[in-house]
């Protein structure tokens, strides 16, 4: 067990230096395959009327002018170790993880990026209780009548929702119900939970009915598939021939089997939302570490961009290192191939 | 993704009875692909889907001539239709500019034509998704037939770069590298090198979806008897490959395709959404929602319509998709 | 399977028909307070000197840095002078007043010397920072330094690098000399003189003396680049607390003396600034009177707007203020056809500038349509129209005609207009201009780029210009302040084009350039304003610029504020410095 556990570590952190790799070689390299100079780059980040000199000591000044290389180099020793910089009179010590200065204003990336995180924590966490709950009881439900009008007016809705795009659903959303209606004056400001947990909860409801709603979609229809693929396996049909109460059969044999892979997907689904709900965040205009992204990369600020990949890559590895630990518990088979 | 169906199982051999009593009592045998499409004809839904998808089809490839017919250019300006103080049309229910002269109204600011934005918006939803699914697909499948197949170290890089793939931020990724690649690229530049780069990216890194279930898919089927048996016949890889696993994956390819392809249109939309679409003045529907977002609540039509469009085309395709499964494999209506 | 889909249908058009009905029914704004529409350009709306509460402020963007080296934004420059003093400003004052020049931290405005090469400014006595220590004329001699130092302060503009004889000076930072005060193009004789040595006349200096760069900094308390997380103030407000990207709290400085500064008022004991939040939740706010100004001052969206204008409660709290800032399209002269006059006169009558003056929000949330280059705040502007567009200024197409038939290209020709990504009224102006120049031939392709790199790699490098063949490049340029060289001086003068980062996209005539150094040694100010009209028109007369739009910008001030007028000398944004809540 032990040893599955280091190789699977091992294998999480080879995943992040590669995704590390890339998302410099984009920012980059690209730039340069496409015939951009260093000082191009560097010209990015003065103001309107810099000249040559000016523009020669900001390449200085972060670095463009190294190879690539060791700036990579630098970028990883600042993860691992901290970093010093120059900030005129002085130089500052960047405790790590350091992710370096932003390029545009000079602050650093760590505190930023902690500070985004509460809030796509909150809307992806919200979210997915509420995903999790509907979307497979539904599924269940729906599976056990199949046929029924329940099954078949669940089964709409949920194909409407994986239909719709989440943005327009968030624009109807916000159109009706903090615009019209005013149920909802306050949806699209966040309020920190510590502050005033009533306004943040209701600050968030319609992100979270949004989010949720494609999201349960997506899971009552998978959980519905899985739910009759199981129900037709000849170990259920010998439960029943064995003289097992329908509940029994239902709870503790097919639903366990339905619920695995399930499990298994909602895992990485939410690995991947904890790295910035990007539609969402955008729509509703909440300052989490998807419209964090957004800008940065809108402003060409390779650091914070770098910082908040390298946040989304860790919690999809996290993610789906957990899932893989959990299945190995749950089954010994995966422990020993 | 739902579990990876079965097709050769007990259940997909169908009735017997039920196929004689539909042909009127001659003994004939059928082969899978038949029962599948009896199965599929029976379905209503899946049909009206399917001949949703084909009208769409149409009308994205006379987009021209339907938009001469019942529109203007779409790119023509008609301010006139506009109140340039509050940007939003003039006329029409609800402020939308909806008449006989334009029968989805104008663009607020712009006045351009609706109808006919949105019948050219479907080429390009409809070719980056088809051929982004096409790109994935096959990339996919080929690898994922390979690395089930072969197995050993093979298998692993080839799962580890799976893995890799599906660990990307795939939004973020697209937002940037589209950003970043300006000028010349292959000859290509402008709109095309634009077409280019989306169908690139939207195909290239969702092709580790298939590649996992044709992965899975290959893996129990190589241990069948029927490979055995071409291998003892002295068959070469490629020809086991080629000539007898694939036709058996046919099937999970197909649904698998249509059912990527509602996924794709979604993301197209997205990155039109966030600007990182094909450039002005071409329609896009994701393109035409951004433009609706500052303005309405003033003009509330504008927002619908584009909305409107890129759900009906994903429902349609989705229930294709989801026709053509449970053609495949009944067990799961 | 079955009937799902109407289900689905009958859903999802219930959810239109709710959606749909929105935006009417408008309560917002209340009858209280004393305002008419643009009363705020006349007059001082809602007059009081009481004082106390907290002025709420929002920002939909960032600053670009709120360190007075390092600063670039119209409304940063005006916002500053609430925690900084410098050397001139802004008579305060709705109207025409508020474009004269009054002594700040000086006593009086500049003495120059005959050449107007040297220029001396004696402090007023009695000021202190925030902590009561003195201000000394070396501290403001310090923060020139540090706009010098274009590597640490890589935004602000760069006036004083332009006209100081620097003799090779770059950073205080690098400096060896005990306090830091090497530069010896200022001179601090003693603690109140401080004098400036230019390596080029200019009679306007006192413009470059009410720049955020002359606010004093003391050195000892000098930390860089961190700097700006607490900037020691000189004026009537000083920071409590800074979060860059979310908040700016500003709290009374009791060191600060009225008797030293009749020019601003310290009336609310709190000024609170939210940055970053959505632009629309901001205008909405606005109007229900939970936030009380807007700072950036570029005007509401596009829907409050609307609400605005149609609703006449809330149009009698906003102001559509006209500022020194143009929307043109410079023609480049590398591609061609814009070598041959006539082609680009063809372009200049074609223009359908009414639509673009519709895509940029109409006359009262966009501008005015534009016929030439000076806008009417500038002082000496003459009102002139060499190339008038036709009935309703949608382009005279057969005086276009003429000109192609005259420039060779009797059917038009192709080229390519550039408009910057994330402006999305850019972007429709630029498709305006496509159909109105496709009337008489001329086919265009759009092309856009970030704004970030627009001046540094694409529409303001000329090797890029020329190589990719962008004809018509879309410009917008405020003036840095409402006098002419404020606003021309980096747009038409040939000798600042580099070779990139450009903002003088295509003007190269020496006649200008002679013109502008003989208007930059004119002491007079109607005689300076007269050589600014005679560049404008020469300028026009070229042909290089098509002007559209004279920007307006739909303001509101909530009726609860008190002090609000538009101040003509800081670009048509509200006198900050002023402002009460009580």
């Amino acid at each position: 067990m032990v040893n599955f556990l280091i190789r699977r570590v091992l294998a999480a952190i080879a995943l992040l230096i590669i995704v590390s790799m890339v998302t410099f070689a984009i920012f980059f390299l690209v730039p340069r395959l496409t015939g951009a100079s260093s000082a191009d780059l560097a010209s990015r980040y003065v103001g309107k009327t810099a000249g040559p000199q000016a523009i020669h000591e900001v390449e200085v000044r972060l670095g463009l002018d190294r190879p690539l290389v060791i700036q990579y180099w630098n970028f990883v020793k600042g993860i691992v170790i901290g970093a010093h910089y120059n900030f005129g009179p002085s130089k500052v010590y960047c405790g790590p993880p350091c992710f370096g200065y932003s390029f545009v204003n000079q602050t650093p990336v760590w505190p930023d990026l902690l500070d985004r995180m509460p809030v796509t924590l909150s809307l992806a966490g919200g979210a997915a209780i509420i995903w999790l709950v509907f979307g497979v009881t539904t599924g269940v439900v729906s599976a056990l009548k199949r046929g029924s009008p329940v099954d078949r007016a669940s089964m709409g809705i949920a194909l409407a929702g994986v239909s719709l795009p989440i943005f327009f659903t968030g624009l109807l959303s916000l159109a009706i119900f903090r615009d019209n209606l005013q149920w909802f004056p306050g949806a699209g400001t966040y309020v920190g939970l510590t502050q005033d947990p009533l306004t943040w909860a209701s600050n968030l409801v319609l992100p979270w009915v949004t989010l949720a709603f494609l999201q349960a979609a997506l899971y009552a229809r998978l959980t519905r598939a899985g739910m009759l693929e199981t129900m037709g396996e000849d170990y259920i049909r010998t439960a029943r021939a064995k003289g097992l109460p329908e509940r029994t059969v239902i709870v503790r044999h097919a639903l366990r089997a339905t619920l695995t892979p399930v499990l298994t997907i909602f895992g990485i689904d939410l690995g991947t939302l904890l790295g910035g709900a990007v539609l969402t965040e955008g729509t509703f205009s909440l300052p989490g570490l998807g419209k964090f992204a957004i800008d940065s990369i809108n402003n060409n600020d390779l650091p914070r961009v770098l910082g908040v990949v390298m946040i989304g890559a860790f919690f999809i590895v996290l993610a789906n290192l957990v899932v893989d630990v959990l299945y190995a518990v749950i089954d010994p088979r995966v422990r020993l191939s | 993704m739902t579990a990876p169906i079965e097709v050769t199982g007990s259940e997909s051999e169908a009735q017997p009875e039920a196929v004689l009593a539909g042909m009127g009592g001659k003994v004939e045998g059928r082969s899978l692909g038949q029962i599948a499409w009896m199965r599929l004809r029976r379905d209503k839904v899946a049909m009206s889907g399917g001949v949703l998808v084909l009208v769409l089809i149409l009308m994205a490839i006379f987009a021209p001539l339907l938009s001469s017919w019942f529109g203007h250019p779409p790119s023509e300006f008609h301010q006139d239709m506009i109140d340039p103080n509050l940007q939003r049309p003039l006329h029409g229910p609800w402020h939308s500019g909806v008449s006989a002269e334009f029968p989805l109204g104008v663009e607020p600011t712009s006045g351009r034509d609706i109808f006919s934005r949105i019948v050219y918006g479907a080429r390009i939803s409809l070719l980056i998704a088809f051929l982004a699914t096409l790109l994935s697909v096959i990339l996919g499948s080929t690898l994922g037939i390979i690395a089930g197949y072969f197995g050993g170290w093979v298998d692993t890089v080839i799962a580890r770069a799976m893995d890799i793939f599906l660990a990307f931020p795939i939004l973020l990724f697209a937002i940037a590298l589209a950003g970043v690649v300006q000028g010349k690229v292959f000859g290509l530049s402008g709109n095309g090198l634009r077409i280019a780069l989306l169908i690139f990216i939207i195909g290239f890194f969702n092709w580790a979806y298939i590649g996992r279930i044709i992965r899975g898919q290959t893996l129990s089927l190589r241990e069948r008897e029927f490979v055995d048996a071409a291998r003892s016949m002295g068959a070469r890889a490629p020809y086991i490959l080629f000539r007898e696993l694939l036709p058996n994956l046919i099937a999970p390819i197909l649904v698998y395709s249509t059912l990527l392809i509602p996924t794709n249109i979604l993301f197209e939309a997205a990155l039109s959404y966030l600007g990182v679409g094909v450039n002005e003045p071409t329609p896009t529907w994701g393109g035409m929602l951004a433009q609706a977002v500052p303005i309405y609540s003033v003009d509330p039509w504008f927002m619908i319509v584009p909305g409107l469009a890129i759900f009906v085309t994903v429902l349609a395709f989705n229930l294709c998709g989801d026709g053509l499964r449970d053609a495949l494999d009944p067990r799961t209506r | 399977m079955r009937r799902r889909t109407p289900l689905v249908a009958v859903g999802v058009a219930l959810a239109l028909a709710l959606a749909a009905c929105g935006g009417s029914g408008d309560s917002g704004g209340s009858s209280s307070g004393s305002g008419t529409f643009n009363a705020g350009l006349t007059t001082t709306v809602n007059q009081s000197t009481k004082t106390g509460g907290t002025l709420r402020i929002g920002n939909a963007g960032d600053w670009d840095n709120v360190d007075p080296a390092d600063t670039y934004y119209g409304y940063s420059w005006d916002f500053i002078r609430l925690y900084g003093r410098a050397l001139t400003m802004f008579k305060p004052g709705p109207g025409k007043e508020g474009l004269q020049l009054v002594p700040d931290l000086a006593q009086n405005l500049g003495e120059h010397s005959a050449d107007f090469k040297t220029w001396t400014y004696k402090l007023k006595p009695g000021i202190k920072y925030e902590d009561g220590t003195p201000v000394r004329a070396q501290d403001v001699k310090y923060d020139v330094e540090r706009t010098l130092d274009k590597s640490t302060f890589p935004n602000g503009p760069t006036y004083f690098n332009d006209f100081l004889d620097t003799k090779g000076y770059t950073s205080p930072y690098k400096d060896k000399t005990p306090g830091k005060l090497g530069l010896k193009a200022v001179e601090t004789p003693d603690d109140t003189t401080i004098i400036f040595h230019l390596k080029k006349p200019f009679s306007g200096f006192d413009y470059f003396a009410m720049l955020p760069a002359t606010i004093p900094v003391p050195q000892a308390k000098d930390t860089g680049a961190n700097y700006k997380m607490h900037v020691v103030s000189t004026g009537p407000y000083k920071f409590e607390s800074y979060t860059p990207g979310k908040s700016l709290n500003l709290v009374r400085n009791t060191n600060w003396d009225p008797a030293t500064d009749p020019n601003r008022k310290q009336l609310p004991d709190r000024i609170q600034v939210q940055i970053g939040i959505n632009a629309d939740d901001l205008d909405n706010r606005l109007m229900a009177g939970s936030m009380d100004m807007d700072v950036a001052g570029t005007g509401v969206q596009a829907a409050a707007a609307a609400r605005i204008q149609s609703n006449p409660n809330l149009k009698k709290n906003a102001d559509s203020s006209p500022t020194a800032r143009l929307n043109y399209i410079s023609m480049s002269q590398s591609v061609p056809p814009f070598d041959n006059i006539h082609c680009r006169r063809a372009v200049q009558y074609a223009t359908d500038k009414a639509a673009m003056q519709t895509a940029w929000g109409g006359p009262l949330s966009g501008g005015d349509v534009a016929t030439h280059l000076l806008m009417p705040l500038i002082p000496g502007n003459q009102d002139i129209n060499p190339y008038p567009s036709g009935p309703g200024n949608h382009g005279d197409l057969a005086k276009a005609k003429a000109e192609l038939q005259q420039c060779g290209k009797p059917n038009g020709f192709s080229t390519v207009i550039s408009a910057r990504t994330e402006r999305p009224k850019e972007i429709q102006a630029a498709l305006a201009m496509q159909q109105g120049l496709q009337k008489v031939g001329i086919k265009t392709e759009i092309k856009k780029y970030p704004q970030g790199d627009y001046f540094k790699l694409y529409a303001g490098n000329p090797a890029y210009v020329k190589k990719n063949g962008l004809g018509l490049l879309s410009m917008s340029w405020g003036a840095d302040w409402t006098e002419g060289f404020g606003f021309l001086s980096q747009i038409v003068d040939s000798r600042v084009i580099r070779d990139a980062g450009n903002t003088n996209l295509g003007v190269t005539d020496p006649a200008v350039d002679k013109l502008i150094d003989k208007a930059t040694t004119t002491a007079d100010d109607t005689a300076r304003g007269a050589i600014w009209a005679q560049i404008d028109a020469k300028v026009m007369d070229g042909a290089w610029m098509v002007p559209f739009l004279d920007v307006k910008q739909l303001l509101y001030r909530p009726p609860n504020v008190k002090n609000a007028y538009v101040s003509q000398g800081l670009n048509g944004y509200y006198d900050y410095a002023q402002l009460g809540v009580k």
